[in-house]
C-alpha cells in the first residue's frame, strides 16, 4: 500500500472514528456565555393524550419564562416518558452511561431500583435547608420516595387517596343509594346486578385489578403491614392470611360473573369501556379518570353526573382507601450549577399555585398543603375533592401494592392471575409464585 | 492388490486472480467501504461479540464476572426455559406449515393471472407491511371475550363464548392463528419464482396431454423448490425471536403459556440479570444458524436442478 492511500485511509479512519466519539460523548451541563443554565428534562415534552406530560412541558415552559437568562429548562423527546415497562432499564442505562437527565419523573418502585445505581440525587440537603419549603408537602408525601439510610430520591409531584367510581343509578337499581361500606354488601348488590345482566365491577387484569386486590387487602388487619413492608421483603406471600382472603375473593367474583369477562388484558381501556358503556357499575381508579374518561365521548350520556366516588369496602373493622404519593421529580444533576437549576424548578413546581394549575389539568391532588381558601377557589373536580375529604375519615390508609412491590410485580401478577382465575393452580401455588417472579432478579 | 478405482479427471484448477483495482483507485475504495465496514462493527459484529462474551457472565449493568456455563446449566434446569422453548418451536412449526403451504398455493393461483388478480395480491400483501403492534391490536380486538368478532362468529353456532387469549388451552393456538394473514412475503416470492420458469416446459407439457393440475404438481411446484426453501427460512428467522406479537396479545401469558425465547430473554433482562438474557440470546442464535444449515441441505437452496 503507498504512503498516499495509507494517509488517505488514515486520515478517513480518524475522521470516522472522531465523528463516532463526538456522538456518543455524554452531555455536559451546557451555559451559554451570558450565564444560562440550561438543564434537561426527559418528562417534559407537550402531549395531547398525557395530561401529566402536558402540564409538565406547560410548567417547565412557565418557568423559563420566569427564569429566563438564570435558567432554562431543554426538554427532550422521550419515547420512554410515559409510564411503561422498560421505562426503568430505559433510565438504568442511562444511569450507567454516566447520562441521566438533569430532570425527570419515575414511580417509586422505579426510583427504589434506579437508587441502587448511585446516580440519582439525593434531595435531603436541599429540604432540610429550606425547612419551609420541607413543611409545605403534605404528611407522609416522601414516604414511597425516601430511601433506607433517609435519602430523598425525589420531589412528590402528587398526593392521591384513589377509591371506586361507581354508577349511583344502577347501585340504585339494587337498593344501594351509597356504595357499599362491606364486602359482603357488595357481593349482595353485585349478585343483584348480575340478575339484571349487568358487572358489578369493571376489571383490567393489571392496574384496576390490583387497586382492588390492594382494598381487599388493606382492609383487613394486617393487610396494611403487608403492603407497607411484607410485600417489598422477598417472602413467600403464600402464608399470610389477609392476602390468601382477599385473593380467593377477587378471584371469586370473576368465576360469579361479577366482572367483565376481558378482565386479563392488562389494558385499562378494557375496564373503562366496561363503566363508560354501563356494562359494569364500578370501575377503580384515580381522580385522573374524570378528565381522561368519564368527560370524554367515550362516557355514555349523563354518566358523569350519575357517577359516584367511593372508599372501599371493608372486611368488618371499617373502609379503607389508597393513597398514592408514589409519583416524584428524580434527577440526575451532579455538578453544582445544574443541582441549583434542579431545585429552583423543584421550589417552582411545588408551590401552591403551581400545585393547583397541576390539579386542575390533570385531576391529580397536590402534594404541598394549599391553604383552604386556594383550594376552593380552584373549583377543583368535585368527585376528587370530596373524596379528599372522605379519605380523612377512612379507617384504613394504604399504598397501592406497587408502591413497596417488588419492581417486577406488574409482570409477574399479568402472567399468573388469568391461569389463576381459570382454576389452573391453586391459591398457595399462586401466591407462591407471585411472590417469587416478583422478586426475580432483585 | 486391487487398484484403486480411477479417479474421474479432475479439471485442473485455473489459477484465478480477483480482479485487480486500477492503482490510483485503492484509496476511494477502500473509504468508500469504509462506512459499510464502520455500521457492520458497530451494529453487528461488536453486539455479537458482547452477546457471546457475556452469556458466560452474571452481568447485571453494574457488575460482571465470569461464571462459565452457569447461565445455560440454569436455562437447562429452569421449567420455564422449557415451555417458552416448546412454545418457540411450536411458533416456527405453525409459520411455516400455515404460511408458506398457503402462501405458495395463493401465488400459484395467482400467477395463472385470475380475474382480479392484481387487487388480490395488493390486498393479500397488506398484512405483511403492516406494523406488528397495529397487526397484534387488531387481533386483541377479534379474540376479545366480551365484543371481539370471533365469539360473536361461533355464538349462533352454539359454540362455547371463550377468553381465546387468556385460557391456557386455547392461548398459543390463538397467535398461532394470526399467522394465517401474514402470506404476502409467500405470495410474491412465489409468484415472481414461478415467471422464470420457461413456457416450453407447459406448451410440452400440454402437448403430451399433461393436465393442469400435473402441470401444477410436476413442473411448477418442483422448479419452486429453491423460492419455497427461502420462504421457509425467511419464516423461520423472523419468527425465531417473534416478540412483539406475543408481547401485546398476552405479555407471555396465561401462565407463561404464549411466552417464546425472546420474551423470556425480555424478561431476564427486565429483572437486570443482563447476562443470563444474553445466554437466551446466543441460544437462539444458535438454533437460528442450526436452521439455515437443515433448511438450506434440505431445500438444495441455490442448486440448480440438472
Amino acid at each position: 500500500m503507498s504512503a498516499r492511500i495509507r494517509t488517505t485511509v488514515a486520515t478517513a479512519a480518524l475522521t470516522a472514528a472522531t465523528l463516532t466519539l463526538a456522538a456518543c460523548a455524554g452531555g455536559e451541563p451546557e451555559g451559554d456565555p451570558g450565564g444560562e443554565t440550561v438543564i434537561t428534562c426527559a418528562t417534559c415534552q407537550e402531549s395531547p393524550t398525557d395530561p401529566f406530560l402536558q402540564y409538565n412541558f406547560e410548567a417547565a415552559t412557565r418557568f423559563n419564562e420566569e427564569y429566563a437568562g438564570q435558567y432554562r429548562i431543554e426538554m427532550l423527546n422521550n419515547a420512554n416518558a410515559g409510564s411503561s415497562e422498560d421505562r426503568l432499564q430505559y433510565y438504568q442505562r442511562l444511569a450507567l452511561a454516566d447520562d441521566l437527565p438533569d430532570l425527570f419523573q419515575l414511580n417509586s418502585a422505579e426510583i427504589a431500583a434506579l437508587s441502587e445505581t448511585g446516580t440519582l440525587h439525593d434531595f435531603t440537603t436541599e429540604l432540610d435547608a429550606e425547612p419551609d419549603w420541607a413543611d409545605s408537602f403534605q404528611t407522609g408525601a416522601f414516604d414511597a420516595l425516601t430511601g433506607a439510610e433517609g435519602q430523598v430520591w425525589a420531589i412528590p409531584q402528587q398526593r392521591d387517596p384513589i377509591g371506586t367510581y361507581w354508577n349511583t343509578e344502577a347501585w340504585g337499581s339494587v337498593g344501594f343509594e351509597t356504595f357499599p361500606t362491606t364486602w359482603d354488601d357488595f357481593e349482595v348488590g353485585a349478585e343483584a346486578l348480575a340478575q339484571q345482566g349487568k358487572l358489578a365491577l369493571a376489571l383490567d387484569g393489571d392496574w384496576a385489578t390490583m387497586l382492588t386486590w390492594t382494598n381487599l387487602i388493606g382492609t383487613q388487619p394486617g393487610g396494611v403491614d403487608f403492603l407497607k413492608g411484607e410485600i417489598g421483603e422477598g417472602g413467600d406471600w403464600s402464608g399470610n392470611p389477609a392476602v390468601v382472603a382477599a385473593t380467593e375473593r377477587l378471584r371469586g367474583w370473576h368465576t360469579a360473573g361479577y366482572v367483565n369477562s376481558d378482565a386479563f388484558s392488562g389494558e385499562f381501556s378494557n375496564a373503562a369501556a366496561a363503566y363508560l358503556s354501563t356494562d359494569a357499575a364500578a370501575v377503580p381508579n384515580g381522580p385522573w379518570f374524570v378528565a381522561t374518561n368519564l368527560q370524554t365521548d367515550a362516557a355514555a350520556p349523563g354518566l358523569y353526573d350519575s357517577t359516584g366516588y367511593a372508599l372501599s369496602p371493608g372486611w368488618d373493622a371499617g373502609q379503607g382507601v389508597i393513597v398514592v404519593s408514589g409519583a416524584g421529580w428524580v434527577s440526575g444533576a451532579t455538578d453544582e450549577a445544574s443541582l441549583e437549576a434542579v431545585g429552583a424548578f423543584m421550589r417552582f413546581v411545588t408551590t401552591a399555585e403551581e400545585a393547583l394549575t397541576q390539579a386542575a389539568e390533570t385531576g391529580a391532588n397536590p402534594a404541598v398543603v394549599v391553604p383552604g381558601a386556594e383550594l376552593a377557589s380552584a373549583d377543583l373536580e368535585p368527585l376528587s375533592a370530596g373524596l379528599v375529604i372522605a379519605a380523612a375519615e377512612a379507617e384504613f390508609t394504604y399504598p397501592h401494592v406497587r408502591v413497596f412491590g417488588p419492581a417486577g410485580f406488574g409482570p409477574a401478577w399479568k402472567n399468573l392471575w388469568p391461569a389463576y382465575v381459570n382454576g389452573e393452580m391453586d391459591t398457595s401455588t399462586f401466591l407462591s409464585r407471585l411472590s417469587a417472579d416478583a422478586t426475580a432478579g432483585a | 492388490m486391487a487398484r484403486p478405482a480411477a479417479r474421474p479427471n479432475r479439471a485442473r484448477a485455473v489459477p484465478t486472480t480477483a480482479p485487480r483495482i486500477p492503482r490510483g483507485m485503492r484509496g476511494p475504495v477502500l473509504i468508500s467501504l469504509l462506512p459499510a465496514a464502520v455500521l457492520f462493527s458497530v451494529f453487528f459484529a461488536v453486539p455479537l461479540v458482547v452477546l457471546v462474551g457475556t452469556a458466560f457472565t452474571d452481568w447485571s449493568g453494574t457488575q460482571m464476572a465470569f461464571v462459565g456455563v452457569d447461565n445455560f446449566a440454569r436455562l437447562g434446569a429452569d421449567p420455564v426455559f422449557a415451555k417458552v422453548a416448546t412454545n418457540t418451536v411450536f411458533y416456527l412449526a405453525a409459520s411455516v406449515l400455515v404460511q408458506v403451504p398457503l402462501g405458495v398455493a395463493v401465488g400459484i393461483v395467482l400467477a395463472m393471472k385470475v380475474p382480479g388478480w392484481r387487487a388480490l395480491r395488493t390486498v393479500l400483501f397488506i398484512p405483511f407491511v403492516i406494523s406488528g403492534a397495529a397487526y397484534a391490536l387488531i387481533f386483541s380486538m377479534f379474540y376479545n371475550p366480551r365484543f371481539g368478532l370471533l365469539n360473536n362468529l361461533i355464538a349462533p353456532l352454539g359454540l362455547p363464548q371463550r377468553d381465546w387469549l387468556y385460557e391456557t388451552g386455547t392461548a398459543r393456538w390463538a397467535i398461532a392463528g394470526t399467522f394465517v394473514f401474514i402470506l404476502g412475503f409467500v405470495i410474491v416470492v412465489t409468484m415472481a419464482e414461478i415467471t422464470s420458469i420457461p413456457a416450453e416446459l407447459y406448451e410440452a407439457a400440454e402437448v403430451d396431454g399433461a393436465t393442469g393440475w400435473q402441470q401444477q404438481t410436476r413442473i411448477t411446484l418442483p422448479l419452486l423448490r429453491n423460492a419455497i426453501g427461502t420462504c421457509v427460512l425467511i419464516r423461520l428467522l423472523a419468527d425465531i425471536g417473534m416478540f412483539d406479537l406475543v408481547f401485546i396479545l398476552t405479555a407471555g401469558g396465561p401462565d407463561d403459556a404464549t411466552a417464546t425465547l425472546a420474551l423470556y430473554a425480555y424478561r431476564a433482562y427486565l429483572h437486570g440479570e443482563w447476562g443470563h438474557a444474553n445466554a437466551v440470546g446466543l441460544v437462539i442464535l444458535l438454533l437460528g444458524g442450526a436452521l439455515i444449515v437443515t433448511v438450506r441441505r434440505v431445500f438444495r437452496i441455490g442448486e440448480r436442478d440438472r
